[in-house]
This record gives C-alpha cells, sequence and structure tokens, in this order.
C-alpha cells in the first residue's frame, strides 16, 4: 500500500451489490490531503452506500479502503475521521453541550468543546435539547461533533439538505474556515450548484459507477456542451445525426432538437445541407441540464 | 479511559429519567405491600420476607430490562451507528450500558426491603443485607439478556419484546405469584427460569438459604451464557451488510 500511503482517500474496486441492484459496481477514488470533493449523483446513485463502505460500516462485496494509509477502522479509533451522517438521530434527554462533550471525551487531543460549538455556529444552542431544533439547527450540531475531534479527514454525507439558503451559506463557510489548514473534505450532494460552488473537484455518480472526475469546468464540458434547435423541412433523424458534432438528436415533425459538442460545425453544415432550415437557435448547455444528461439513468439517444 | 466520559453521560441520561426510576420503585414495592397480605398462607412456607424475594428479583430485573430496551432504540434510530463513527469501542458501550442497567436495577431492590422493613418484616441486619445486595448482583445476567434483546429487537417491537420477557420471566418464574400455587408442569418451567433462581437468592435471606448454592450456580451458568451471546451477536453486528 506504499503507493497510496499519501492519500487521504484511496478506494480501489469497489463493488456491493444487493440482490440485483448495483449500489456501488466498481469505483476507484483517490482523494490528496487539502481537497475538497464533492460527490454528486443523483438519490439512489450509489453515493450512500459509497461513503458507508469507505467508513467501514458497511462491509464491501470487493475492493479495498484506505483513509490516510489506515484502514477505516483504525482511521476511526485514532480520531482522524470526523463525519456527519444524513439520517443518523440525536438524542433527545441530553442538551447540544453534553452530546459534543461526550465526544471529546473520547478522543485524544479533541478541540475545546467551546471552540467545536462556535466554529459550528450552535453556540447559542448549546444548553438545548435536539428535539427542538429545526432540520438545519440540528445539522449543524451533527457537524459539531464532527469537527470536535479535530479530524484531518471531513466526511459529510447531504450535509445542507435540511438547511434554508442562509444557514446553508453560513454552513459553508464554516467548513471553508477548516479547510484553510490543510484538512480534506468529502461531501455528497445531489445539488450540482453546491458542487460548483463549493469543491474543487467533483466526482459524478450514476447507477454505482464514476461517470466523471474533476474539476467542475471539465465535467460540464466533457459531457458536450451546445444544443441547437431548427425547423428543418423534411429532414430525417439519420441525416441530422450524421451531421459534424452532432451527439443525439430529437425531432418532432419539422422542430429538430441537436445536442452537439460544439456549436459552429453543425450549425454550417445544417444550414449548407437544409437550405429550407429556419428558425435557429444555437444555446449553450446550462449546468443543470448537462448534469442530468450526465445522471440520466437511461440517456435518451434517437 | 475513555470510556468513563461515556459512562457519565449514560449515567446523566438514564437519572433525568424520573419517571422510568419511580416507576421502577413503585411498582414493585406496591406489589410487594398488596401480595404480602395476599399470598403467605397460600404458599405455604410462605411469609412476607419470602415475598420480599419474589417481588426484588422482579423489580430488579424489569429495571434491568427496560434499560436495555433504551438500546434497541438507538440501534433503529441511527445513534449507534454515529457512535460507531467514534474511538468508543464495543466493548466500551456494552459495558457502559450493562452498567447503566445494574444501576437502575439497584433502587427496585431497596424500595421493596424497604416496604418489607417499614410492613413489619424482621430479619437480622445481615439478612436484609444479603436479601438487599444478593437480589441485586443476581441481575447481571438480566442486564446481558436486555444488551442482547436491543441487538435482535427494532424499537417497533421492543416494547412488546421487552414487555413480553418480563411477564414471562416475572409471573412463570413465580415472581409475582408463587411458585407453590402452580400445577407441577409449570413448575418445572419455573426451575429453568433464571428469575426463579433470583428470587431464590433473596428467599435465602428469609427460609436460611438451602438453595444458594444452586441459585447461585444457574445464575453464574446464564450469565455466562448470555454475555458470550451479547459479544457474538455484537462483534456479527458490526460486521453486518
Amino acid at each position: 500500500m506504499e503507493r497510496t500511503h499519501r492519500h487521504a482517500v484511496a478506494a480501489h474496486g469497489l463493488r456491493k451489490h444487493y440482490g440485483d441492484v448495483r449500489a456501488v459496481d466498481g469505483i476507484d477514488l483517490l482523494i490528496e490531503p487539502g481537497e475538497v470533493v464533492a460527490l454528486l449523483g443523483p438519490n439512489g446513485a450509489g453515493k450512500s452506500t459509497m461513503i458507508d463502505m469507505l467508513l467501514g460500516l458497511t462491509r464491501p462485496d470487493a475492493g479495498e479502503v484506505r483513509l490516510m494509509g489506515e484502514t477505516p477502522a483504525e482511521a476511526v479509533r485514532g480520531g482522524a475521521v470526523g463525519v456527519m451522517l444524513q439520517e443518523a438521530a440525536l438524542l433527545d434527554d441530553v442538551t447540544v453541550r453534553e452530546i459534543v462533550v461526550m465526544i471529546a471525551s473520547l478522543h485524544r487531543a479533541p478541540l475545546p468543546v467551546e471552540e467545536a460549538l462556535r466554529r459550528a455556529g450552535v453556540t447559542d444552542l448549546a444548553g438545548r435539547r435536539p428535539a427542538r431544533l429545526s432540520g438545519g439547527q440540528k445539522q449543524r450540531v451533527r457537524f459539531a461533533m464532527a469537527l470536535v475531534s479535530d479530524p484531518g479527514l471531513l466526511v459529510l454525507d447531504e450535509p445542507t439538505s435540511a438547511m434554508d439558503v442562509g444557514v446553508r451559506r453560513e454552513f459553508w463557510a464554516a467548513v471553508r474556515s477548516l479547510t484553510g489548514a490543510g484538512r480534506t473534505v468529502l461531501f455528497a450532494t445531489h445539488h450540482l450548484e453546491e458542487a460548483e460552488k463549493h469543491a474543487d473537484r467533483v466526482v459524478l455518480v450514476r447507477d454505482g459507477r464514476v461517470v466523471a472526475d474533476g474539476p467542475v469546468a471539465a465535467v460540464i464540458s466533457e459531457v458536450g456542451g451546445w444544443t441547437v434547435r431548427a425547423a428543418v423541412p423534411g429532414a430525417l433523424p439519420e441525416e441530422l445525426r450524421a451531421l459534424p458534432g452532432v451527439t443525439a438528436v430529437e425531432l418532432r415533425g419539422d422542430r429538430a432538437e441537436l445536442r452537439c459538442a460544439d456549436s459552429a460545425a453543425p450549425l454550417r453544415e445544417l444550414l449548407a445541407r437544409f437550405p429550407a432550415a429556419h428558425d435557429v437557435e444555437v444555446r449553450a448547455l446550462s449546468l443543470e441540464e448537462a448534469f442530468l444528461r450526465l445522471t440520466a439513468p437511461l440517456p435518451e439517444e434517437v | 479511559m475513555t470510556v468513563t466520559g461515556y459512562l457519565t453521560f449514560e449515567i446523566r441520561r438514564v437519572l433525568r429519567d424520573t419517571k422510568f426510576l419511580l416507576f421502577a420503585v413503585v411498582l414493585p414495592a406496591g406489589l410487594f405491600l398488596l401480595e404480602s397480605g395476599l399470598f403467605t398462607d397460600v404458599a405455604g412456607r410462605g411469609s412476607a420476607a419470602y415475598t420480599m424475594g419474589g417481588l426484588a428479583a422482579f423489580g430488579a430485573l424489569k429495571a434491568a430490562l427496560d434499560a436495555g430496551s433504551r438500546t434497541a432504540v438507538e440501534r433503529s434510530s441511527g445513534w449507534q451507528r454515529q457512535l460507531r463513527l467514534t474511538p468508543l469501542s464495543g466493548g466500551g458501550y456494552l459495558v457502559a450500558k450493562g452498567t447503566v442497567a445494574m444501576l437502575v436495577a439497584f433502587p427496585p431492590v431497596a424500595g421493596v426491603a424497604l416496604a418489607a422493613f417499614v410492613s413489619g418484616v424482621e430479619l437480622p441486619a445481615g439478612g436484609w443485607a444479603w436479601a438487599v445486595l444478593g437480589s441485586w448482583a443476581g441481575t447481571v445476567p438480566f442486564a446481558l439478556l436486555g444488551l442482547l434483546a436491543g441487538q435482535l429487537v427494532t424499537a417497533r417491537n421492543a416494547q412488546v419484546v421487552y414487555g413480553g420477557l418480563t411477564l414471562v420471566l416475572g409471573f412463570l418464574g413465580g415472581l409475582l405469584i408463587p411458585v407453590g400455587v402452580f400445577p407441577p408442569g409449570l413448575a418445572a418451567v419455573a426451575q429453568a427460569l433464571p428469575s426463579h433462581w433470583l428470587a431464590e437468592l433473596g428467599h435465602a435471606a428469609a427460609t436460611g438459604g438451602a438453595r444458594l448454592g444452586a441459585a447461585a450456580a444457574v445464575l453464574a451458568l446464564y450469565t455466562v451464557v448470555l454475555g458470550a451471546a451479547v459479544v457474538v451477536r455484537y462483534r456479527r453486528d458490526s460486521a453486518r451488510t
């Protein structure tokens, strides 16, 4: 394992099937220390199973995980990993501070509890019990629990799912303040915008596989980024599909919609071969469309 | 020791549940006051001191099982998953939970003894100490049973399972109705239940302790078997899926 020793996260050939469902179907992932990585994908893409395996909560059918050179269990025992689970309940018969104090007591070199509370933005909630808190407030409590061990790696599963916009902004500011010190962050999300804004790198997962991996801009451009719409009387789908740079065609009556990797070449050819073409419209694919195309379970091709 | 912080946390939680603690004490003490008038003659060899043994055992095992049922809830809600992502070991978790179960088993025993004392039961000082500490120490296998069930049932089924266990151990073990009034078949079943032998520990204070050795041996055996089952089950649960 010398080769992977430096990586904050090193996963090789991870696989997990539940009956016929291939939740995770062969994933490799290497994350350098200090990277902020978004695990992006629609619900059911395999993100949570992936995270469970990275943390040692779920045993993979095949493959291997190392966190900072250690097994997940070793890394957890050493307090090197802070985790925010999406669905984990908080106790309702203790206060927020009591929970964080208890978690801190389990670690060898925790942050001072007050500092953990402050960084997570829950100082003013410290005396309250989780039952009375909003979803977003509970998430911040979970964040305090994750960071009190002062971990080198933070794993956040859908951290902002219950937060409104303002709280979400504060939350990410808090995460940012932690990543300055060389901490590694891996977070799962199904919001492209969030991945784009807060991650250095996006790992796009669909049907249990990594379908794209890199900086957001690179991932988006990989999809091919333009849509050309036009009325093209008499054109056949095959003819349109044959145009240079066209990756997919949709035809309804005269109205054609061409998905293109490039904008100029297909347009030139379209007008040259179909002089009757009119009402031409060229548009760059929005991030959301690109994301939908990347993550749609069955890409629509004609 | 990383467990002390967690243990403190758990003790604080259970002490905060005053309704639970109060009920745990009031129920067996109240039953004692009721039954010590009711069954003393029917039981033949009975006395209020004898009844005390049964209800001290009932109060202790009920409290220990109820404490265990909390682990079922924590397992279902995902709180245990979260603890697994801390350095707290499985052993540490079980030790803390078992300690809490033993802790809450004490007040009911003391409460029944107090009710017995107040209602005129007379024992030598050593007899009182034995009745209280013996019954309490014998509760260990029930604390383990509570932990084991907590790892097997969901929060949904917890009430039914724990309630059922408490009733079976209480009635069939002869804690709520003396074994003396059981038909022979049922009396044989009682002999196999750990709760019957826990009551025997307490009865020894009143009857002189003829069956003390047998009671200690049966409870020790249950402790070993249930302890092993808890550990095996926890390991399997950790390694699951």
